[in-house]
């Protein structure tokens, strides 16, 4: 489970995070939306320990990562995987060895086996036949599935999505997002996605919290959220220009 | 007044820079010392970054060092003449390529090859988050992607170096002895009349001391690269240049304490 | 090109930055680096050692023995250590000199080696005769005094000379001495008649003095017939019989020498007695050679005997070598030894049951393995070959630090199921016969056996071990 208490963050003079408390159910997804530059990600990195809270905590099964040293961080952090925005495969490394690196890192498995969950893993994903491929020679669709299999190749409890469907076709998008589910499904996953993307928001999210001016405004069932009231959420999901989000 | 304090306050704070940079250099470069004697080391890694500075510099620094040695041999040859000491010409060579030429020049040519080469491919892992994907992973990325690279350099040049005092003795050598007509026995004598083993081991000392700062310059400046596309091509430029500087600036004081 | 691994091609280029690495030191240390460490000092003392430094050569006859070692002061004179090479001797009366190769050359010692056969100066010894240094200051001041003379000279003739009454003079003199010549030849030719009469009783005197040598002759023929005093005095018939008769006594005596009568006569002629000296000559020479052949084979034949420990860090397991180093000569030698290896030896066996294949790997723990390598060494580079730990392999040994620091590199197990055991290491004495080493064994391990390790060693000579091998016969 994450929890995050009254979490701050400002680079240079500028407040990106400004008092969040957020509760990530275990089991569910939840994606967070708000406005592009709104500080999603910096919120989303917040959780995996690649940044610290300037104040606040970030508790990981209780645990404030915000004052952990880098060993029991890195323990903390077999528990997650995550899918970057652009999957941030490693350039020099082909899919197979991308996906088999966090099992050559951290378990002693010979090679046999891991080459098997490399597999199984991109068999998960819908692929097969491209682990000698290197990450340049694939689609942009299909680097965000070989991330998705690296990032579930530990299987871990709590998978995190940075704009999984940014940039991609609709029809793309919509594979992503059956795949999304799918793996939370099987896997029994925790996911956190962020996204602005309003029609995957309510596909793939049990629960939705609204980030805006570096609050969490609204956070709810799906349904209670496509009921909401607030303006500002309201102007979000209608795409409307008229509203207190001011665009310029 | 507001114009010189504008001034003053500029100047200050590109010293102000200048001090903070290095003293991150020199963090992260305690940080290597940390990583790299915890175990697991990763030899695949070390050996695919020895390969890349190493063997892949022999052709460059080997031209380099030869054609350096045969320059030198035909400048001293016209200066040396007019003493009637056409004979110094190979020990001048062969101290100059293993005292400074050597090092220097490998260091440049290594610079320039892998050390650009090194900010640029950290820099795009930076901007394309591969480097927050290492640490997602629980892999520490000074260890995987600096502790290589350092050990490489500071291994390699000393390698590189001793290769190309050779082969500059030996451009000497064809320029001196067959073209120029210089006599043999004085040329080969003198060299090793007047080389000192320690001016070989001083230059390879040198070698690694330059070995670690352009490794550890292009790292720096590739780990911490922001701005994307633009950014990786400034982090390139200023860890040629910084590092180039650096080795230049201080083979100065190494030298001032080793001969 | 891919058939060639990137651990390959990093391993080949070191391996042959080193080898230029030692061809350089080799060449550039040549009699220089060597003899730091050999050689037996010898002091000198100068009354000047100006322009000689540390290291510089010292020659006999142009050739290179030794180098400069320390320069320091004592009673205000210049006392210079030589270090020269065990195989030059020098007598006591040998005489050291500063010399400088050409006028801009630098300074060398000089030494004449003195007289062979005189008692030779011992390690730590001084040479007392130092000679006459070529100072080229000396020499400038004394070329300027010479030049101050010849300046004067100059001067005073120029003033005899370079004057007007001068120039008279010479041109007087000049005249003079043709009218001279010209008289000579004139008085030649007016007595040519008389000249030629000269010499006609010249050579009249010459006979005569033919005829007074003849008389002399016959004189000295009187003498010796007796006739005349000295004649009769040279043959004085009574003074001859004395000196023929002590002459005689002395053949008596050795006479009875000879025959055995006497005692000295009885020691010489026993036949017995020669012989027996004789034997037991020959049985000294013989054990003397003897002797000597086993010392020298023994003094240059040396043993050791060494334990080393390792610990993997990885595995957590103790590694020993125990191992005995023979060395014949100086620059190679033999390793036997015995090592015990934690993982021991792996069995892999396949079996199949109801067409499913398992396969079982099995390691057999604390497995005895044995070294047999055979080593030669070239200045600071030694290169080994045989068995390393029951398997084929090569090693390269360099030396670095007078042989504190030893940096091993060694190949060995080049089976086809596994990479080759790579395994490299830096040892370093820390007393007389502790060393401490650390390394990676089995680097490129493609089974997990990758680990780096540190160790401890204990080596010492051992001397009757050496005695007793030193008395079997080795092939050369």
């Amino acid at each position: 489970m994450i929890k995050l208490v009254d979490v701050h963050k400002s680079f240079k003079r500028q407040k990106v995070l400004n008092g969040i408390n957020l509760e990530i159910e275990d089991g569910k997804t939840t994606v967070i939306i708000g406005g592009s530059g709104g500080g999603k990600s910096v919120l989303l990195k917040h959780m995996i320990g690649l940044l610290r809270p300037d104040s606040g905590q970030v508790l990981v099964d209780g645990v404030d990562i915000a004052s952990l040293n880098d060993r029991d961080l890195n323990e903390i952090r077999k528990k997650f995987g995550m899918l970057f925005q652009e999957a941030a495969l490693f350039d020099s490394m082909n899919v197979m060895e991308n996906i088999a690196f966090p099992l050559r890192e951290h378990t002693r498995k010979k090679n046999d086996e891991i080459r098997q969950i490399v597999e199984q893993r991109l068999k998960a994903v819908g692929l097969s036949g491209v682990e000698e491929k290197m990450p340049s020679e694939l689609s942009g669709g299909m680097r965000k599935r070989v991330g998705l299999a690296r990032a579930i190749a530990l299987h871990p409890r709590i998978v995190l999505f940075d704009e999984p469907t940014t940039g991609l076709d609709p029809v793309m998008t919509e594979a992503i997002n059956e795949l999304i589910m799918e793996t939370q499904r099987n896997f029994d996953l925790t996911c956190v996605v962020i996204s602005h993307d309003v029609q995957s928001i309510f596909k793939v999210g049990h629960r939705i919290a609204m980030l805006y001016e570096g609050k969490i405004i609204e956070y709810g069932t799906s349904e209670a959220i496509h009921n909401s009231s607030n303006p500002v959420l309201r102007q979000f999901l209608s795409g409307s220009l008229e509203g207190p989000i001011s665009v310029m | 007044m507001n114009r010189i304090s504008a001034v003053i306050d500029r100047f200050g704070r590109a010293v102000l820079d200048n001090i903070e940079e290095m003293g991150k250099i020199l963090i992260l470069f305690l940080s290597v010392l940390m990583w790299m004697v915890r175990p697991p080391l990763k030899l695949r890694l070390i050996f695919k970054q020895m390969e890349f500075v190493g063997v892949k510099s022999i052709f460059v620094v080997v031209l380099t060092g030869t054609f350096t040695g045969m320059v030198m041999a035909l400048q001293g040859y016209y200066g040396f003449r007019m003493f009637n000491a056409e004979s110094l010409v190979g020990s001048t060579v062969a101290l100059g390529m293993t005292r400074e030429l050597g090092p220097v020049l490998t260091a440049l040519m290594v610079t320039a090859r892998a050390g650009s080469a090194m900010a640029a491919e950290l820099g795009t892992m930076r901007v394309t988050e591969q480097i927050d994907a290492l640490s997602v992973m629980a892999a520490n990325p000074v260890k995987h992607l600096i502790v290589p690279r350092i050990i490489a350099g500071v291994v390699m040049l000393p390698a590189l170096t001793i290769v190309s005092d050779f082969m500059g003795i030996l451009g000497g050598y064809f320029v001196g002895v067959p073209i120029l007509h210089i006599n043999e026995g004085a040329f080969i004598k003198n060299i090793t009349k007047m080389v000192d083993l320690g001016d070989i081991y001083n230059g390879l000392i040198k070698a690694a001391f330059f070995g670690l700062i352009l490794s550890l310059v292009g790292c720096y400046k590739g780990f911490n690269t922001t701005g994307g596309a633009e950014g990786v091509g400034k982090a390139t430029t200023e860890a040629v240049v910084l590092a180039s500087v650096s080795i230049l600036i201080s083979d100065y004081f190494l030298t001032a304490i080793m001969f | 090109m891919s058939s060639i691994s990137t651990e390959a091609k990093v391993g080949l280029f070191v391996l042959v930055a080193l080898i230029i690495l030692g061809y350089m030191s080799f060449r550039v240390g040549e009699g220089g680096f060597g003899l730091k460490k050999k050689g037996y000092p010898v002091q000198v003392v100068l009354d000047s050692a100006t322009g000689l430094e540390k290291d510089a050569s010292v020659q006999i006859a142009g050739v290179e023995v030794g180098r400069v070692e320390d320069i320091s002061l004592r009673d205000g004179k210049a006392l210079v250590t030589l270090r020269i090479i065990p195989e030059i001797t020098l007598a006591k009366d040998a005489e050291a000199t500063i010399k400088a190769y050409g006028i801009l050359g630098d300074k060398y010692v000089d030494i004449a080696p003195g007289t062979p056969g005189e008692e030779r100066i011992e390690a730590g010894g001084q040479i007392a005769r130092t000679g006459r240094q070529a100072d080229i200051d000396k020499l400038l001041s004394e070329l300027g005094a010479i030049a101050g003379d010849v300046m004067e000279v100059t001067a005073s003739l120029k003033n005899t000379v370079g004057s007007v009454e001068g120039e008279e003079n010479i041109r007087a003199i000049i005249h003079n001495t043709r009218v001279i010549t010209e008289d000579l030849g004139r008085i030649v030719r007016q007595n040519d008649a008389k000249l030629s009469l000269m010499v006609e009783n010249l050579s009249e005197a010459s006979v005569e003095m033919r005829r007074a040598f003849a008389t002399l002759n016959s004189i000295v023929e009187k003498v010796d017939r007796g006739e005349g005093t000295i004649g009769q005095l040279v043959e004085n018939k009574e003074a001859f019989d004395n000196l023929n008769q002590s002459l005689a006594s002395l053949r008596n005596i050795t006479d009875k020498i000879n025959r055995g009568e006497g005692s000295i006569g009885k020691l010489v002629n026993d036949e017995d007695t020669v012989e027996n000296l004789n034997a037991s000559l020959q049985s000294l020479g013989k054990s003397m050679e003897g002797i000597d052949r086993f010392v020298s084979k023994s003094e240059q034949f040396r043993t050791f005997l060494g334990y080393r420990g390792e610990y993997l860090f990885d595995s957590g397991d103790g590694k020993s070598y125990l191992d005995l180093t023979i060395r014949p000569k100086e620059d190679y030698f033999y390793v036997l030894g015995l090592v015990t290896d934690p993982r021991g030896e792996r069995t892999v066996t396949d079996s199949t049951t109801n067409g499913e294949t398992t396969r079982t790997e099995s390691w057999e723990k604390n497995e005895l393995l044995f070294t047999a390598q055979i080593g030669k060494r070239f200045k600071d580079i030694a290169l080994r070959g045989g068995v390393f730990e029951s398997t084929g392999g090569v090693g390269v040994d360099y030396f670095a630090l007078d042989d504190r620091l030893k940096l091993t590199f060694e190949a060995f197990d080049f089976g086809s199921d596994r990479n080759a055991h790579l395994k490299t290491y830096a040892e370093y004495r820390l007393l007389k016969h502790i060393y401490l080493s650390a390394g990676w064994d089995d680097v490129i391990s493609n089974e997990g056996g990758e680990s780096p390790f540190i160790g401890f060693a204990i080596r010492f000579e051992d001397e009757d071990l050496k005695y007793l091998l030193g008395s079997v016969p080795i092939p050369k």
